[in-house]
């Protein structure tokens, strides 16, 4: 069996140590050149392009101009505005997700089954779900057939109609979205809770909540920790399938994030450089929400 | 077939610490040599140097009579037996016993053969085709020597290969090691804890302590003549007494004070230990337990003692007493969880099973005067004058 | 929804049940039951619309009833359905082979073979996990395009493999800590090389982890969007989720022939996920133990 004979030299110097050295730097190699080159170089050239007009083919350096006149596009600030009010949904798409965990960790019959299917969509492409989305939010949709049975006709909504409602539909569907993933991830941060500190605190004569207070949740930030991070980083990238599918931005650019900003930008109208400096926003807002919830939840690793 | 020799080896770790301390050791080809020590004592760290997973900072180690610090452990044909057992869960015990063979290319049939051999001298035959995870955790740890033996390497080494086994498991297994390394005649690096074990197993049992070589010699030759007070305590169960004290001229001779009671040095002592003058620093006295006799009526130079507590063991009573009217500077000094102590002078004793014995009783102990202890109060090195 | 017949004593009370305290809790786990039951309605309610109007033809769609499989069988003739799903199996398979062979040395690298830089290292790349795709999205569809990859499947293989190898070597490496050093250690005093020790030892006790990151990739990239959008050229090339995206976006769309496509592309990776669920906990829960 060959042993790592990457140009042995002489064999006098090759210790233990250095062997082990160099078998992880070679391991580690490929991972880090693939990151480097597809994710790493590319920010950094965000960094360069934004500071161009670009089309794509042919970059002119035009130095800060583009950034001005980015910085003075309305569209710019609806878009961060529109990511930060969806921000607003983190707390329903990590809370709802606990109180579920938390019914099904009390193991009523059938519970198995019902984690299944609760975790169901999560296996939906978002595409799939924001087109049921769709339907069910539209003007002839679902929603306003119910409503409309239900006798409140006058409270129908107009998903493409009207702007805040919009995106409120969208907030909803991501939250729906959210729930399988984080309702797993709570659970089996139940499931790894000691019993006995819980029948501990009971004979100590706490009360449910007082229980859940302060065991339950403790025990749970680091889930929490993790929840928020994965919900963020969908909010920032995933939302991109259902607003593309849902809504296309509209009406207006009333939905438009960010990320999708980018891609109309960069797409639709060709403007490459803006593009390439809106992503650069979007890299700094995810970098600054991650250090913000490493403060904020938890300790890091 | 090979010696091993460690000569002036030192290990120092990244953060400063001398794991290993200019250790000089030979273990000749064959022997059972045991290194034993409390936990830090670099013990570990001399094997795994002596395995190749360490480096050596300075000093030459050398297998066979070639010098091996720069040499791969695949080289040093040496064959290792770790404390967790380290078995490959995704292979049988048979391929467990193989992989090394594989290796280096035997062929098949060669492969079957010794793993069979090895198999039958542990007894393992019934069990070659189960997967560790299906077997207990003493199979597991012959398989882990099996692993060792096919290999009929130049060395064994072995770390702590018992601990994780229970009580009555660890005594035979003690004697299976024993039985195989004789048979085999490779010779063997044993570290433990346990000075039981070093006792039992070694042919010769080395002492290490803080990084440090403390005493190499035969068990017997450390029980009755140990180098200092560290493996004086260290080695035989219970422990040796040590007791603090000065000393003082009696009769041209010398008396060791304790508190208020005295015992006389025999003459002898006097020539073949380098004693302290007396009203001098004072000496470290050690007697053993199994050589303190509780006597039944007074006598002379008899020393009062009063019972403490005791402990029945089946077999011996333990009884700890202290000398009556003893004073602080004959305070036994102990270790209480890093904190100094100071007690009421207490010996340990032992009695028969059937003494009818109970704390707060007075009683009248002799020490056997052919085996005191003189150590160094500062050093605590042994003042015995070697020849 | 019924009631006891006896006034229930307060549901919360905090003493362990004894005689008068217990009817109220068989009380409690039903009310518990039927939230749930309404829960999973819920969550379930994408999948009855999606049969419910697939199992229609437009007519009857737009009018509101009606049974055909009719949406069924146009569906092949509308998209290229048969041909996507195979480039979508096609692009998942080969991404992820390629985070594995990339991601499962550098896991076992980062964690048991420890060289200068490697920890500062290891965090970079972990936090690159945060990256949302669109940030680098232009800058990495011209760098593609001037590299000549957008022909085929590569681009979309290359990048998925990029955006999904800091979670693979996180997951492996997280992973890997919980193997003994001893085990590695008892294989190179056995007498392999650091590469032999990868082959032999680390892989084939690596097989839940492997499991787990191949699950979890797999409905990633089976579900994924925007770089099948981006980073296939060739109509014929595409993967489902585009061809549902760009059937849904056409205005003269079928609806129940969408929803007829969209349970096919849904249906594998919820049969992945049905058929692996306790690698997708034991996955969930490792990133947290250690």
């Amino acid at each position: 069996m060959a042993t790592v004979s990457v140009n042995a030299p002489k064999a006098r110097r090759l210790t233990l140590k250095r062997r082990r050295q160099l078998a992880g730097v070679v391991f580690a190699l490929p991972a880090i050149a693939l990151v480097i080159g597809f994710i790493g170089i590319p920010i950094g050239q965000d960094v360069y392009y934004s500071f161009t007009q670009w089309d794509g083919q042919t970059a002119t350096w035009v130095g800060v101009s583009t950034w001005t006149q980015a910085f003075h596009n309305p569209n710019l600030w609806t878009a961060l505005r529109n990511n930060a009010l969806l921000l607003l949904s983190v707390p329903f798409a990590l809370g709802l997700p606990l109180c579920i965990a938390v019914l099904l960790h009390q193991r009523v019959a059938g519970w198995r089954i019902f984690r299944t299917i609760y975790f169901l969509p999560t296996a939906i492409s978002w595409v799939v779900l924001g087109l049921v989305a769709e339907r069910f939010f539209a003007f002839q949709g679902t929603l306003n057939s119910i409503i409309h049975a239900l006798g409140f006709s006058h409270f129908s909504t107009n998903l493409l109609g009207y702007q805040s409602e919009a995106l409120l539909a969208l907030g909803i569907t991501f939250i729906f979205t959210m729930i399988g993933t984080n309702t797993m991830l709570f659970l089996t941060g139940l499931a790894t809770l000691d019993p006995s500190l819980e029948e501990a605190a009971r004979i100590d004569g706490a009360g449910r909540w007082r229980i859940f207070r302060n065991i339950t949740l403790p025990h749970l930030s680091r889930f929490i920790q993790l929840a928020f991070v994965m919900t963020v980083i969908a909010l920032f990238s995933a939302l991109f399938s259902l607003i593309f599918v849902m809504t296309g931005g509209g009406p207006g650019y009333a939905t438009t994030t960010v990320e999708y900003l980018i891609y109309q930008t960069g797409f639709n109208q060709g403007d490459f450089g803006t593009a390439a400096l809106y992503g650069l926003i979007l890299f700094v807002i995810t970098g600054v929400v991650g250090i913000v919830q490493l403060r904020l939840i938890g300790s890091s690793e | 077939m090979a010696d091993i020799t460690f000569d002036g080896v030192t290990k120092i770790f990244a953060d400063k610490i001398r794991a290993v301390d200019e250790l000089s050791l030979h273990v000749a080809d064959g022997e059972f040599m045991v290194l034993v020590g409390p936990s830090g004592c670099g013990k570990t760290t001399a094997l795994r140097m002596l395995a190749g997973l360490e480096d050596i900072t300075s000093g030459s180690l050398s297998i066979g009579g070639a010098v091996v610090n720069n040499v791969l452990p695949k080289d040093r044909d040496v064959a290792m037996v770790f404390q967790n057992y380290a078995l490959y869960p995704h292979m049988t015990v048979a391929q467990n016993m193989g992989f090394a063979l594989k290796i280096r290319g035997l062929s098949k049939s060669d492969i079957a053969a010794k793993v069979l051999e090895a198999a039958t001298i542990l007894r393992l035959t019934d069990y070659l085709d189960r997967r560790p995870k299906a077997l207990s955790g003493g199979q597991r740890q012959r398989v882990a020597m099996g692993r060792a033996i096919v290999r009929s390497p130049q060395a064994f080494l072995m770390d702590e290969p018992l601990s994780n086994l229970d009580a009555q498991l660890r005594v035979e297994m003690r004697l299976e090691i024993a039985r195989i390394q004789r048979l085999l005649g490779v010779a063997t690096v044993y570290v433990t804890h346990d000075q039981i074990e070093a006792m039992t197993m070694g042919d010769r049992v080395a002492v290490m302590r803080g990084g440090k070589l403390q005493q190499v010699a035969t068990p017997q030759d450390l029980y009755d003549h140990p180098d200092n007070d560290f493996v004086a305590g260290f080695v035989g169960s219970p422990p040796m007494n040590l007791l603090r004290a000065s000393l003082e001229s009696a009769n041209d001779g010398l008396r060791v004070v304790l508190g208020a009671q005295r015992l006389d040095v025999p003459a002898t002592y006097l020539s073949s230990h380098d004693l302290p003058n007396a009203d001098g620093p004072g000496v470290i006295l050690g007697i053993r337990p199994e050589d303190v006799e509780v006597l039944s009526g007074d006598s002379a130079g008899a020393l009062m003692t009063r019972v403490e507590r005791r402990e029945a063991l089946g077999a011996e009573i333990l009884v700890h007493l202290s000398l009556v009217d003893a004073k602080e500077n004959t305070a036994f000094v102990v270790n209480d969880e890093g904190a100094l102590v100071a007690r009421p002078t207490t010996l340990v004793a032992k009695m028969g099973p059937r003494a009818g014995v109970a704390v707060g009783d007075q009683l009248n102990v002799r020490f056997n005067v052919e085996h005191l202890h003189f150590f160094d109060a500062d050093s605590g090195l042994s003042l015995r004058i070697r020849s | 929804m019924t009631t006891a017949s006896t006034p229930p004593k307060e549901p919360e009370d905090p003493r362990p049940s004894m005689g008068p305290v217990q009817r109220p809790r068989k009380l409690g786990r039903w009310m518990l039951f039927v939230v749930m039951m309404i829960v999973a309605v819920i969550m379930l309610y994408p999948f009855w619309v999606m049969i419910y109007t697939s199992l229609k033809s437009e007519a009857q769609f737009l009018a509101g009833s009606g049974f055909s499989w009719i949406s069924w069988s146009s569906l092949t003739s509308v998209i290229p359905i048969g041909q996507e799903v195979l480039s979508s199996t096609i692009v998942c398979a080969a991404s992820i082979l390629l985070i594995l062979i990339v991601g499962l040395p550098a896991g076992f690298a980062f964690s048991k073979l420890r060289f200068r830089l490697s920890t500062g290292i290891f965090l970079v790349m972990v936090s690159a996990m945060m990256v949302p795709l669109q940030a680098i999205l232009m800058t990495e569809y011209v760098n593609v395009s001037r590299l000549h990859l957008t022909g085929g499947y590569t681009a979309a293989v290359l990048v998925y493999a990029a955006l999904g190898t800091p979670f693979s070597v996180f997951l492996f490496s997280t992973y890997f800590r919980g193997v003994p050093d001893e085990l590695i250690e008892a294989g190179i005093v056995d007498g392999l090389g650091y590469v032999g020790v990868l082959w032999r030892l680390v892989v084939p006790i690596a097989l839940p982890a492997i499991a787990t990151v191949t699950v979890l990739q797999f409905i990633q990239i089976w579900d994924d969007l925007l770089v099948g959008l981006f980073f296939i050229q060739n109509t014929s090339d595409r993967p489902i989720t585009v061809g549902l995206a760009v059937l849904a976006a056409g205005r003269t769309t079928s609806i129940p022939e969408l929803m007829a496509g969209s349970i096919i592309s849904a249906l594998p990776a919820m049969l992945v996920y049905v058929g692996f669920q306790r690698y997708l906990v034991k996955g969930l829960t490792m990133g947290i133990d250690r």
